[in-house]
């Protein structure tokens, strides 16, 4: 039983290794899988849009495309932080209903790329309820700090997807 | 099959095997060769193919259509000189279109023996050397037995004809072995069976048009060639049998009567379905396969054929034949069709319509003043016809926009702050031919994604004239403006909607005639289909003379349904449109044509998509209009830019009818809340963009801002915002996503920032909830 978990758990880990991108939101350390990510680009003015959820601050213009912009401090109901010159807009592309859309993540700071082996990688916590983790894809024990890696398409396709349900 | 601009030499090359290939009594390769061919002559050929190539192709192209149309017996003696043709066009090309004499010469003198006249000076220019060819093709010169002079290399070309694998004799799956050839064949084959369609419906109206029994002739004999060629042996027998009865039609062995014209649209419909499904087999693999049992079709066109012959002059009706057809059909192939026909006796409620009454009605009539080549007859649609290129649909977005950044990024810095401050005459020149160079690059762009409506307003001609043979009532379809352009990407998407008009036109719409002449109405009804621009806007009309609309019994119905109430002071115009509204349908009985509980909120639906609207005006007893407005283009929206607090939303100008600062003596609330502005004698509630966007507002005092009137879908508003900032036209981009009731989309003003661009239907919308 144990062994066959210890097995699941490996075989998860080493699916997740490869190259991450991380970032800070407060105290905590996270990161996500570099192949979603398209560029990062500093905070710009970005316009409102009604009738989104608060965590959708609205859209931007990326170099002639809009994009919407969610704030992940906002998403992960966290408390909100004015943004300063170290806020960055992560754009990743996840695959939306149709087409791959562009969407932006306001983070508080963007830290480094780190290569993720997979004995560093565990699952995620369980944290009582299952909608707090099952955004998370697992946790890395890299450099002394534990970095939580996000399932980019859940965070943001469910993001949009709650938007378009509601 | 479409080989863009291949280079000359592969060309060539293709031309070379496709000759060996032939086998005496295999005509599909010679199409083949055809459509190569047909990519060498002048006109049509890659800009850097040698004049004297293009001739030669000119002069080759007739000797095949001399093979095809059974001038020249198909022998491989007469091929072997086709192939020696070739390899001197090869050699030329190999020359770079500078060949000697003597090539020429023995290009010239194989021509002659295949029964072209041709000089060599011709070829290289001297005189007008393609039509020249062509006029010595058609000229039926010379006997077989030019022909039958020595070819020396006839046995090794028959010899390696076998080792090229000519069609195996097996049918079924081993046609998937060169997917490239059977996507480039599906795409070819829909044209072809969708000219045949124009081409039946037009000859109905000129029976006795030679050009047009070629030009039906032409795609069966192509797609008998291509579909043998890859191995589709249902539809090349198909095609191939209604290719011999056209060919005697042709040869004045039989008239093109009904029957023939009603087999020739039933195998159309068939070879349709059944191309179809070779496409479902490509692309969700061969278990989608199925084999489509065509016998009942060539026992009909056997008969047909047999007794075609005995009474050529005569139009028979042939009841029996036409019957029968409907058998023919595998149901689970060709349903709709099938369906209809048998439905066919339990709703004609009207035996004594004459069953062909239809046909002849059904054909297309185009008032001139939509231009010159407004008619859709064949030889104003050649004139058309210029050097055109395909050109993947992605790319053309693509480059829309690029452009669209473009002009906008010029915008951008033209509005800097330091480049506007420098006041420098050079500088400020330049700046408007820059734009003027954009904004003509931007209108190409746009215009290269316009199409003209035609091809969708001919797929109703077919549409109308079914239907009303089903239904036995006589039906004149008149179309005007076919020519009008509109967004490729709209096409598509226009034609489900138009075609349930159509039906509700058609089906309920016109009555038939014996009640038609009960009213003193001729018996013949009218349908018009018109398409024009207005304003910056796409128009399509569709217009009955029939009963028009029951508005009593639409009222009474909203009224049952909860819609409006009794006391609802409505106008007609308002009562009429509520037809659109889901699940709404006043048609008594429900008959298989339309009704089928999918009604105009469909219709309302696809065209709002659109970004278009569609109203309804009826008279009864007189007819009813029904109208759609699209934008021309689904990428530019003209608008104004209006600020609401901090915010900018541009208002579609489309809809706007006026703004105002108003008067406190226009304003009035009900019970403190339902706002309402006099504007010209007639009350326009408020909507407060502010609020309902949850944005901060400069002003709350709707007598301190300002108030923009729309109007929507015959409803009136007035917006409120603070401030109009100017009018511009921008592009329209999506939210990347996001779907927000009341916004359109998003566009990029001219500081760089994103504007929402508001949906004035979402708006209204929202304030009612």
């Amino acid at each position: 039983m144990e062994a066959a978990s210890v097995a699941q758990n490996l075989g998860q880990g080493s699916e997740l290794a490869g190259k991450y991108l991380t970032f800070s939101l407060g105290n905590e350390g996270y990161g996500v899988g570099i192949l979603s990510v398209r560029e990062i680009i500093g905070v710009m003015e970005i316009t409102a849009v009604p009738h989104t959820p608060s965590y959708i601050r609205g859209v931007i213009n990326l170099r002639g495309k809009v994009i919407p912009v969610l704030d992940l401090r906002l998403k992960f109901s966290m408390k909100h932080k004015e943004y300063d010159e170290r806020t960055c807009i992560i754009v990743v592309e996840v695959q939306g209903q149709t087409a791959p859309v562009q969407v932006g993540m306001v983070v508080d700071s963007v830290s480094e790329v780190l290569n993720i082996a997979a004995g560093e990688i565990e699952p995620p916590p369980s944290l009582g309820s299952s909608s707090e983790t099952e955004n998370i894809l697992g946790m890395a024990k890299a450099k002394g700090e534990v970095k939580i890696l996000l399932d980019v398409d859940k965070v943001v396709g469910e993001g949009l997807l709650q938007q378009l349900a509601s | 099959m479409t080989a863009g601009h291949k280079p000359l030499s592969d060309l060539l090359d293709d031309m070379a095997l496709k000759i060996l290939m032939i086998e005496p009594g295999d005509l599909s390769i010679v199409g083949e060769l055809l459509d190569l061919t047909e990519k060498l002559l002048p006109g049509q050929a890659a800009a850097d193919t040698p004049m004297v190539i293009q001739r030669m192709a000119a002069a080759f192209k007739g000797a095949l259509e001399k093979f095809i149309m059974g001038e020249l017996a198909d022998s491989g003696e007469n091929y072997d000189l086709l192939g020696q043709c070739i390899s001197e066009m090869q050699e030329s090309a190999r020359k770079e279109g500078h060949p000697g004499e003597n090539i020429l010469e023995q290009f010239c003198d194989n021509m002659k023996k295949i029964g072209v006249s041709l000089q060599p000076s011709a070829l290289l220019g001297v005189s007008d050397a393609p039509s020249a060819g062509m006029a010595g093709a058609k000229k039926d010169a010379l006997d077989e037995d030019a022909c039958a002079v020595a070819s020396p290399q006839s046995d090794s070309a028959r010899a390696q004809a076998p080792a090229a694998g000519g069609p195996s004799q097996e049918a079924l799956p081993d046609f998937l072995q060169d997917t490239d050839l059977l996507a480039g064949f599906i795409e070819e084959a829909f044209e072809h069976l969708e000219s045949i369609e124009v081409n039946v419906l037009e000859l109905e109206q000129s029976p006795d048009d030679q050009d047009i029994i070629n030009n039906i002739f032409r795609p069966f004999h192509t797609i008998k060639g291509v579909s043998g060629f890859l191995n589709l042996k249902t539809i090349n027998r198909l095609a191939h049998a209604t290719e011999n009865l056209l060919d005697d039609v042709r040869n004045g062995k039989r008239s093109m009567d009904s029957a023939v014209i009603d087999i020739v649209l039933t195998v159309g419909d068939a070879l349709k379905s059944m191309v179809e499904n070779i496409k479902d087999v490509l692309q969700h693999g061969p278990a989608n396969y199925q084999d489509t049992d065509i016998s009942g079709f060539l026992a009909n066109i056997t008969q047909l054929q047999e007794g075609g012959g005995e009474a050529p002059s005569v139009e028979p009706v042939s009841a029996p034949v036409a019957d029968s057809q409907p058998e023919v059909f595998e149901p689970e192939e060709v349903e709709p069709l099938a369906s209809e026909e048998e439905a066919e006796p339990v709703d004609a409620p009207l035996k004594s319509a004459p069953p062909r009454a239809a046909q002849v009605a059904a054909a297309p009539r185009v008032e001139p003043p939509a231009g010159p080549a407004a008619r859709p007859s064949a030889d104003s649609a050649q004139k058309k016809i210029g050097a055109s290129i395909k050109v993947d649909v992605e790319k053309l977005d693509a480059l829309v926009n690029a452009v669209g950044e473009l002009v906008i990024m010029q915008s951008l810095v033209r509005q800097n702050k330091l480049v506007s401050r420098i006041a420098d005459a050079k500088l400020t020149k330049d700046f408007s031919q820059l734009t003027r160079i954009t904004s003509e690059l931007q209108r190409t762009a746009m215009s290269m994604r316009m199409v003209p409506i035609k091809q969708t307003f001919d797929k109703m001609i077919r549409l109308v004239r079914d239907l009303s043979k089903k239904s036995g009532k006589k039906v004149d379809l008149i179309m005007e403006g076919a020519e009008t352009e509109i967004d490729r990407n709209m096409v598509e998407s226009i034609y489900d909607p138009l075609v349930h008009m159509m039906r509700n036109s058609v089906d309920h719409g016109i009555s038939p005639s014996v009640e038609r002449e009960k009213v003193g109405k001729p018996e013949t009804g009218t349908v018009f289909l018109r398409a024009y621009q207005k304003g910056g806007s796409m128009m399509i009309e569709i217009e009955d003379d029939g009963e028009g609309l029951n508005t009593q019994k639409i009222r009474k119905k909203a009224i049952e349904r909860g819609l409006v109430s009794e006391s609802d002071n409505l106008s007609d115009f308002e009562l009429n449109n509520l037809i659109f509204l889901p699940g709404f349908s006043t048609a008594d009985k429900i008959t298989d044509v339309s009704g089928r509980g999918v009604g105009m909120d469909v219709v309302k639906k696809a065209v709002e998509k659109l970004r278009g609207k569609v109203d309804v005006q009826s008279q009864p007893g007189k007819g009813s209009l029904f109208t759609i407005r699209l934008p021309l283009t689904l990428a530019i929206i003209d608008g104004i830019i209006v600020r609401v607090g901090t915010e900018r939303y541009i208002i579609p100008t489309i809809a706007i009818q006026e703004s105002m600062r108003p008067e406190q003596a226009n304003y009035s609330t009900v019970h403190g809340r339902g706002e309402n502005l006099l504007v010209r004698g007639e009350l326009v509630p408020i909507i407060r963009l502010y609020e309902i966007f949850g944005v901060e507002s400069t002003n709350t005092d709707p007598c301190e801002a300002i108030v923009v009137v729309v109007e929507n879908e015959g409803r009136r508003r007035a917006l409120m915002v603070d401030e109009l900032l100017g009018k511009e036209e921008v592009v329209i981009k999506n939210l990347g996503g996001l779907d927000v009731p009341g916004v359109a989309g998003g566009t990029i003003l001219g500081d760089g920032r994103v504007g929402l661009i508001l949906d004035l239907a979402g708006v209204i919308a929202n304030k009612a909830d």
